[in-house]
């Protein structure tokens, strides 16, 4: 029955190889052919498959990601970004909605991902996978561990509750001391005309950052914004950068 | 018991535990032959051996599961946003056990002359993606959706009370990776803790494989012909980032004091924390003197400690301690190098001075919000 | 003088063009607005202008023109209300300031910690304000002397309307450490 049907004009046309492939050649055109597969190369050195040398934990933060995604899209169906409704609907998400642990898997899901982007890191690091010619996907994976705590970071605020109002609090307030930019860092004082400041609590980097000069509705939004789409849209390109990068560097570090 | 919690309390006193640590740690990770030296003789490379696993393994969760009796204990462990910490203690020990295990088994293979474990002999040694690969991507996926599964559905996440403005909770913490900035904080300003060192964080991560010039050592893991670069990493990676995050999460509490993690969270707990400036203890205790009203005469003092510590000391370590360092680096990646490092230290040196001396600030200038 | 100093060179050196070749190529090239910034150099910069342009744009997008913030100005009743000695705190959770009575009179202090923004507690038993976010400790008066915290509690305006009544005016705020806590609006003299 499935042999038939893996003969059929219809199943060859998706998967062009057909049938279970078998043949060395035919398990070496599943990756070719496929666009998924192809980010991987068709061969590979034999400790690239060991888990104790890999650890699994750059394919497991991407994996994550993904899950992140798609848990994501489907939180934004409930969830209104204003201070009337955010920790509201953040409730009924848990208790209105059937199989309300999407949140949970959000939530936890984050955590995860900071944890194993920090081991693949780390692996990274022990087996001098950093040094040339990989120097620069290094560069890239650092700005992707930076991309991965700021989107944990801004999705923390989102529950509008006391954790996450005073998180983002002491957060946003650092912005402020920011040297030049802030209007309480150092330098500050300095970027003024007479009596008149450049640099004040209506027009620094804090203010930027949370839209007003008070924590309130604009910041939420400007949370919920950079964590739904900026952040993502961010963090997608320099995945896409890192990935290809792996590839042409000559895939999986080896020992020369 | 009640004796062992209070061993346990007594020894996570942060000058205590992080004493301890440093005087430790190079000993176990040996920068520099000296201290590899000390390394063997003393054994302690025995810690990356599987039966050392198996004890530390034993030892943490017993800790574990014998802790979670305490209420005071459970209270903080089982608190929704500190159980990935949980996790990440065990799993930042295990792999830092499995890198090390496989780096001195690599290391002892290279001394008896025998190929690498991950030596290949290419071409003839390649194994195909489909289906060695892919199978365990498979396995590895079902495995983790199926953990993050189960972890949700057993634990919700969690809510708090709405946001209140003017009402912060007590103690008031930041998400549990970012503890180790908000301990930094307390002996930093916040454009120091806030907003330069996490930008120098970044930055000198990813400065590592242009500051590191040694060619070999990629594609295995390996330990004795790494021993600084692996050294100096795993001091900032494990001790001033993640030991941090953990001092944070378990060990500060009300009003942001030092508790055991076994004490009660007493909000009235009392600490003598009057701090100082430098300014004040040449001024004032040494000299006898009022404070100058001249902000210059004020601070020259802090000014020229900063001024020694990051112009004089680096061309004076370039000629002493540091000297094959300087000639392997040579002198632009020796600068850059040896800046990062003296401000990582500050780190560490701040904490002493506070907990020992109560000084506040080497420099303090708030009219300008210039205070390091 | 660049003309003079090249025929000196030039002379001194036996291997160059005669100092007259040269003068006659200037003549002959003198230097243009035109060959200086070549019709390339231009669109290079007008690109780089869009591009500043576009990205300042951007940037200023960030920044309304209007807020819709809660009112910063609130009656608070009159002097009397007011206990010597005590930190009132009557007006934390509405709008984040204490009042406080001493023998010279009335201030008012912003329950903003100098340091990141959280909400000191007044413990009465110690008499002072404890951050519970980092640690720092503030007297009565605002002076901070223990924890993180840089520099004193602020103070806002407070005035008298004419009715009696103290008014609080939270846009305009007098720190210590600038010497402005003299200012006769900081602190209601009674």
């Amino acid at each position: 029955m499935m042999d038939k049907f893996r003969n059929t004009q219809f199943y060859k046309s998706i998967f062009r190889g057909g049938g279970v492939p078998k043949s060395r050649r035919q398990r070496m055109m599943v990756v070719l052919n496929s666009v998924f597969l192809h980010l991987h190369p068709v061969r590979l050195p034999k400790h690239a498959v060991k888990l104790k040398f890999t650890w699994c934990m750059g394919g497991l933060s991407f994996f994550i990601f993904l899950v992140l995604t798609i848990s994501g899209i489907l939180l934004m169906f409930y969830y209104r970004p204003t201070i009337e409704y955010a920790y509201t609907d953040i409730i009924d998400l848990a208790e209105q909605v059937p199989f309300g642990i999407m949140r949970e898997i959000h939530r936890w899901g984050a955590h995860a991902m900071v944890i194993t982007v920090w081991l693949h890191m780390f692996r990274v690091f022990m087996t001098g996978s950093y040094k040339p010619p990989r120097e620069f996907n290094w560069v890239v994976g650092v700005l992707l561990l930076f991309l991965t705590l700021l989107l944990s970071f801004t999705g923390y605020l989102l529950p509008w509750d006391q954790l996450a109002i005073w998180a983002i609090t002491v957060g946003s307030n650092m912005a402020r001391a920011t040297p030049f930019l802030g209007h309480e860092g150092p330098g500050a004082a300095l970027l003024a005309i007479g009596d008149i400041n450049f640099v004040t609590m209506g027009s620094d980097v804090r203010f930027a950052l949370i839209g007003g000069r008070f924590m309130g509705e604009a910041a939420l939004l400007r949370f919920y914004v950079l964590h739904c789409v900026g952040l993502p849209f961010i963090i997608m390109i320099f995945m896409a950068i890192h990935f290809w990068r792996i590839r042409k560097d000559g895939g999986i570090s080896t020992p020369v | 018991m009640e004796s062992f919690k209070h061993l346990i309390d007594t020894i996570s006193n942060p000058t205590i535990l992080f004493t301890a640590t440093f005087l430790i740690f190079f000993f176990i990770f040996p920068i520099n032959d000296w201290f590899d030296k000390w390394n063997r003789r003393l054994k302690l490379y025995g810690l990356w051996s599987k039966k050392s696993m198996l004890i530390v393994t034993f030892i943490m969760v017993a800790f574990y599961i014998v802790g979670l009796s305490d209420p005071d204990f459970r209270l903080i462990m089982l608190k929704p946003d500190n159980v990935p910490i949980s996790g990440l203690i065990y799993l930042v020990y295990f792999f830092t056990w499995l890198s090390m295990h496989q780096a001195y088994e690599n290391d002892a293979r290279i001394e008896r002359g025998e190929p690498l474990d991950e030596q290949y002999d290419a071409p003839n040694d390649k194994v195909l993606v489909w289906p060695d690969l892919v199978y365990i991507e498979f396995i590895s996926l079902i495995l983790c959706s199926a953990f993050l599964l189960i972890w949700s559905i057993s634990l919700p996440a969690p809510i708090e009370e709405p946001a209140n403005p003017t009402e912060s909770p007590n103690p008031a913490k930041a998400p549990w990776y970012f503890l180790g900035l908000q301990e930094m904080l307390v002996y930093f300003d916040p454009w120091m803790a806030g907003v330069v060192l996490p930008m120098l964080i970044i930055v000198g991560l990813m400065a590592i494989p242009y500051l590191d010039n040694e060619r070999s050592g990629s594609g295995y893991y390996s330990f004795k012909n790494r021993k600084l670069s692996i050294g100096l990493f795993m001091f900032g990676w494990l001790v001033l980032w993640n030991m941090l995050i953990i001092v944070g999460t378990i060990l500060r509490g009300p009003n942001w004091n030092f508790f055991g993690p076994f004490e009660y969270w007493d909000i009235h707990k009392l600490e003598a924390l009057t701090n100082i400036n430098f300014s004040e203890f040449v001024y004032i205790k040494w000299l006898n003197t009022g404070l100058p009203d001249n902000i210059i005469l004020r601070e020259i003092w802090g000014l020229l400690v900063l001024l020694g510590y990051f112009l004089i000391l680096p061309p004076l370590l370039a000629k002493t301690a540091l000297k094959k360092l300087f000639a392997r680096l040579g002198s632009f990646r020796y600068s850059i190098f040896i800046v990062l490092i003296l401000i990582a230290l500050t780190l560490p040196m701040k904490m002493y001075l506070r907990w020992i001396f109560n000084l506040k600030y080497i420099v303090s200038i708030p009219e300008y919000f210039f205070n390091f | 003088m660049a003309e003079i100093k090249n025929k000196e060179s030039a002379t001194k050196d036996p291997g160059r063009r005669p100092p007259a070749a040269l003068s006659k190529t200037k003549t002959v090239e003198p230097i243009t607005r035109r060959s200086f910034f070549s019709w390339l150099t231009i669109g290079w910069f007008a690109f780089a202008a869009a591009t500043g342009a576009f990205f300042t744009m951007m940037l200023r997008f960030f920044f309304p023109n209007v807020l819709f913030e809660p009112v910063q100005t609130f009656r608070a009743g009159f002097p009397d209300d007011y206990t010597v000695g005590e930190v009132d705190l009557r007006w934390k959770d509405k709008y984040g300031v204490w009042i406080i009575r001493n023998e010279e009179g009335i201030y008012v202090l912003s329950t903003v910690c100098t340091h990141l923004g959280c909400t000191p507690n007044w413990l009465v038993s110690e008499q002072k304000f404890k951050c519970p976010c980092h640690g720092s400790g503030f007297y009565k008066s605002g002076i901070n002397f223990e924890g993180p915290a840089p520099r004193p509690l602020e103070r806002f305006k407070i005035t008298l309307a004419d009715d009696g009544q103290i008014i609080v005016d939270k846009t305009i705020k007098f720190q210590q450490e600038k010497g402005q806590w003299n200012d006769p609006e900081a602190i209601l003299s009674v």
